[in-house]
């Protein structure tokens, strides 16, 4: 019995110790021997085996030995501060889990965890962190009082396991709540300027810029729902779904299979200014790249004017990145980081601004081995359209009458615009995009491909890109009115395409995620403001007629009262567990009594189960010795202080109904 | 009760709270993620040291749960030896809810008791039985106990106390042999010192004629009639002396000790030999007497030797 309980009581350890080092381990950060370590050490554990516990001193010494040796690798800036004390935390559980299986033993694995669990809020910021969080809690926390009622000595006898476990799992309940309510309420003394910043997560990176356009193959981005971009807009714009094109960078030269970009970096600086300065309908946009994105062009809403206040987010706090501008509009980050934050300025105004000169014949070069179709169908497409503008329109809507948009595309084929144009007539955006550029610049119209994202999904005030987002369209130079964006692709294929079940899948996640970052990791004390400001003087539009005072609202008053009311009589019912119930070895009688009536054994009237038993002993009933046994246990489980046991009711109740075959029949009125 | 104890009483809190070297382990280490949490401004911090305190809160409602509706009612047995384990019972009872892992202590100096209960309902009283151990002869006043618990987490061990009046008659202490000069100290009696030695009061040995002289009360009449002649019954002498202990109750406390613990073991020889044992210590008379209930008296008689019945050892 004692066995078995010690079992479960190690088996919960070794589940909290695993959750703790996991929401360590989830970040990617702890070296891979490290963690194969640990995985090694666990199962030996659960598997019972203590290496460790016959030889203390050794272990400690080798426990020694690698603090030092990991005290130097991080004094010598080899490895991170942070992961060297999560190794080491690592190192110190391990060798405790495998130490000889004692109720302090148990504590110190615990302890050591807490400081795991410690290294995993440092290190990661996965959503994960919160269930390996809470399962410690609740594991660790079963562990721990299971071996408080095992008392000051070690006994056999049985303890009160499941009570134990029933009551401390409740507690933990209100204490993940009162966790949670401590982070919402308690002030932010720092504004989380110095947290870490995770990676990419575990779905890792999926929509960086690319340095090329290649055509052919599955638009499989199309279906990916990682978010990779946040963007907060001014002024804003309100609406749900955001019909805008964000421009990350451009291509000029088309090699028949891929477009390239090209242009040598600039000299770094703070704040680029890409485009001219227009004083009137102007764009702010507050936009962090997450680490998903894996990229450092960074993004911007057409037409782009400035990059500036650009932010590095990285695993060691953040800092301001350096800016650097290539030839055209594309800006790139200097500073490698997890994620950015940065401020975009975009012109929102149409019509001729300050335009400047280019190479035209860039944007007229067309690949040596062009398909002559290509220009022919041009021609005939064109119509009777004569300015450079109009023909731009028509081919723009000819390609999207003639071609059907769709993902379900071969591997790579020879010539890829001319399967697209002349033999499938399908294809996505970059095959739309690439048709267009390529026939304008057989009618001798500079045109070159963009490439970004297209759309904004509206979450808490901000809007969300996903890496599904990404598109491709083409801009054509107009003499009198500088580069025009044109886009070829039907209006439902410039979207994130969605329908499979991953994808569904990955979606959840990453409003998950979304969440998880927006509600938890980046809560700060401005939220800790607004919430308290929504809930003593609701938003403007929630309020019916203006309210002169300043106390809380009603709503307000009536939900706190409501919260208070619920804990108390919560609390009030787990104190007072209601009318007493009876003894559980009541039951036991009855069960004995209704078992003995069904083999035909009465009791007298007022006669106490004992004297029963003495009668049927001597009488020398078949049931005598039975009976005697359920008797006395019985009366040693109702007043001797010695419970009855799981398991051990069935069994005498057992053996009451297999009486012996050569058992005597009852005397007719005889009473048993 | 003085005022000052009443006073002291009133003051007392109503709980004491400890913390355990696992608990300030723990303290410590929330210390450590609440600096690095307001350092660093890291939510995730923020969020685990959200639980480490909630840890520590649930750790005080649940042991307050446990405490709260407990009452302690202590068993004393009759009497119990100095320096030697004894069961002392107490009956655990809950007037709601359920109560885990008390551990239940005397706090009357003299007295070690420790008891561990780990489970309490409201539907049954539990009795438990603690190995106690009194360490000095005396009439043992007992008053208050300590009822605490290290549920649920052992971070904290919380207790409350109880006044629960009581007197435990604590014996001297076993081990204090010598044998008695009984030739010396003892006195015959009955026909002990006769020198025929069959005519005691014994069990019987068997009939003889009776000689001239001889004491016709033993004439067995029936026996006499059906033979002719007088006959007498012959018992087998008992050996049995009588004593008078006696104890200077003048002595220091360790001498009075040391010679109560001599009489008590003599007491237990003597009995154990068909003695006849009375004591004369101070004030107590106990007139000689014969078995374990009279060793039981003359123990008690010498617990109380040098105590006043009301006042406190």
């Amino acid at each position: 019995m004692a066995k078995g309980r010690h079992r479960l009581r190690q088996r919960l350890r070794d589940v909290a110790a695993m959750a703790a080092f996991a929401s360590a381990a989830l970040s990617g950060a702890l070296p891979a021997w490290v963690v194969a370590t640990f995985g090694a050490c666990w199962l030996l554990s659960l598997a019972g085996k203590r290496p460790f516990a016959a030889r203390p001193a050794l272990s400690a010494a080798l426990l020694l030995v690698a603090a030092l040796v990991l005290f130097g690798l991080a004094w010598r800036g080899v490895l991170d501060l942070l992961v060297a004390a999560g190794t080491f935390a690592t190192l110190v559980t391990s060798q405790r889990m495998l130490a000889a299986p004692t109720r302090e033993t148990d504590q110190q694995v615990l302890l050591a965890s807490v400081l795991l669990l410690a290294g995993g809020a440092a290190l990661s910021g996965e959503i994960w962190y919160a269930a390996c969080l809470f399962l410690f809690g609740l594991s660790g926390s079963l562990a721990l009082g299971l071996g408080i009622i095992e008392g000051p000595v070690e006994t056999e006898s049985w303890l009160p396991v499941r009570p134990v476990l029933a009551q401390l799992s409740l507690g933990m309940v209100f204490a993940i709540a009162g966790a949670i309510v401590f982070f919402v309420a308690f002030p932010r003394m720092s504004w989380n300027i110095a947290s870490r910043r995770t990676g990419p997560g575990l779905l890792g990176g999926t929509a960086g810029m690319s340095d090329t356009v290649r055509l052919g193959g599955g638009g499989s981005i199309k279906t990916n729902a990682r978010a990779v971009m946040r963007a907060s807009l001014s002024p804003d714009p309100g609406v749900e779904q955001l019909e805008r094109y964000w421009v990350g960078r451009v291509f000029d030269t088309f090699e028949g299979q891929e477009w390239r970009g090209h242009g040598t970096e600039g000299r770094l600086t703070a704040r680029v200014k890409v485009g001219a300065m227009a004083w009137r309908e102007t764009i702010t946009q507050r936009i962090e790249l997450l680490p998903a994105y894996e990229s450092r062009t960074l993004v911007a809403l057409e037409t782009p004017i400035t990059f500036d206040e650009a932010v590095g987010l990285t695993t060691s706090g953040s800092g301001p990145a350096m800016l650097a501008q290539l030839e055209g509009e594309e800006v790139h980050v200097a500073t490698p980081a997890n994620g950015y934050r940065y401020v975009a300025v975009s012109s929102e105004a149409a019509g001729p601004g300050p335009i400047e000169p280019i190479d035209r014949q860039r944007y007229l070069q067309l690949p040596r081995n062009l398909d002559p179709r290509v220009k022919a169908l041009a021609e005939r497409l064109k119509g009777s359209a004569t300015t450079p503008k109009a023909i731009a329109v028509r081919l723009e809507e000819e390609l999207r009458r003639r071609n059907a948009y769709t993902l379900e595309l071969p591997g790579d084929v020879a010539d890829p615009l001319a399967d697209f144009l002349f033999v499938r007539k399908e294809g996505h955006c970059e095959h739309f995009a690439s048709a267009l550029t390529v026939m304008l610049r057989t009618l001798g119209i500079p045109a070159r491909v963009a490439a970004g994202f297209f759309g904004g999904e509206r979450a808490g005030g901000r809007y969300v890109l996903r890496a599904g987002d990404a598109h491709a369209w083409t801009q054509a130079w107009f003499e009198d009115e500088g580069w025009v964006r044109f886009d070829a692709t039907p209006s439902d294929g410039r979207r994130r395409q969605t329908g499979s079940v991953l994808a569904s899948l990955v979606s959840f996640y990453e409003r998950l995620e979304e969440a998880w970052r927006r509600r938890v990791l980046d809560y700060s004390l401005i939220d800790q403001v607004n919430a308290v400001r929504t809930l003593v003087r609701p938003p403007p539009e929630a309020r019916g007629t203006p309210k002169l005072s300043g106390l809380p609202s009603a709503r307000s008053l009536g939900l706190g009262l409501f919260l208070a009311v619920a804990t108390f009589l919560t609390v009030r019912r787990l104190g007072r567990a209601g009318p007493p119930r009876p003894h559980p070895a009541a039951g036991f009688l009855e069960a004995i009594e209704r078992r003995l009536s069904d083999l035909g054994v009465h009791r007298l009237d007022g006669e106490p189960l004992e004297e029963l038993s003495a009668r049927l002993r001597t009488s020398q009933h078949p049931l005598a010795a039975p009976v005697s046994l359920a008797a006395r246990r019985y009366l040693e489980a109702r007043f001797g202080g010695r419970p009855l046991v799981p398991g051990e009711a069935p069994r005498l109740l057992a053996a009451l109904a297999r009486p012996p075959k050569s058992a005597p029949a009852a005397e007719p009125g005889a009473h048993f | 009760m003085s005022r000052f104890q009443r006073l002291l009483a009133w003051v007392r809190p109503p709980r004491q709270l400890s913390v355990t070297r696992l608990g300030w382990v723990y303290l410590v280490l929330t210390g450590g993620v609440g600096l690095g949490a307001l350092n660093t401004g890291n939510n995730l911090l923020y969020l685990m040291l959200g639980l480490l305190l909630a840890v520590i809160v649930l750790s005080g409602v649940l042991s307050e749960r446990a405490l709260r509706d407990v009452r302690v009612r202590r068993l004393v047995p009759d009497g119990a030896f100095a320096g030697e384990t004894f069961p002392l019972r107490y009956e655990v009872r809950r007037e709601a809810g359920t109560a885990f892992a008390l551990l239940l202590e005397e706090r009357t100096a003299g007295l070690v008791a420790r008891a561990f209960v780990p489970l309490v309902t409201m539907a049954e009283p539990v009795v438990v039985r603690a190995d106690a151990v009194a360490k000095r002869r005396g009439p043992l006043r007992l008053g208050r106990m300590r009822v605490s618990t290290l549920f649920p987490l052992g971070l904290f061990e919380k207790s409350r106390e109880f006044t629960l009046e009581d007197v435990l008659v604590v014996f001297p202490k076993k081990g204090f042999a010598c044998e008695p000069d009984a030739d010396v100290h003892g006195e015959t009696r009955g026909d002990a010192g006769n020198p025929r030695h069959r005519d005691g009061t014994g069990d019987l040995l068997g009939l003889k004629e009776l000689s001239p002289q001889e004491d016709a009360r033993r004439v067995h009449w029936k026996k006499s009639a059906a033979v002719g002649k007088l006959l007498k019954t012959e018992h087998e002498r008992e050996d049995r002396r009588q004593y008078t202990l006696s104890v200077d109750a003048k002595l220091s406390p360790d001498a009075l000790d040391r010679a109560c613990e001599e009489v008590a073991a003599m007491t237990r020889l003597l009995i154990g030999r068909g003695h006849e044992v009375g004591l004369e210590a101070g004030r107590r008379r106990l007139r000689p007497g014969a078995g374990l209930g009279q060793e039981r008296r003359v123990l008690t008689a010498l617990a109380w030797v040098g105590f006043d019945e009301g006042t406190r050892p």
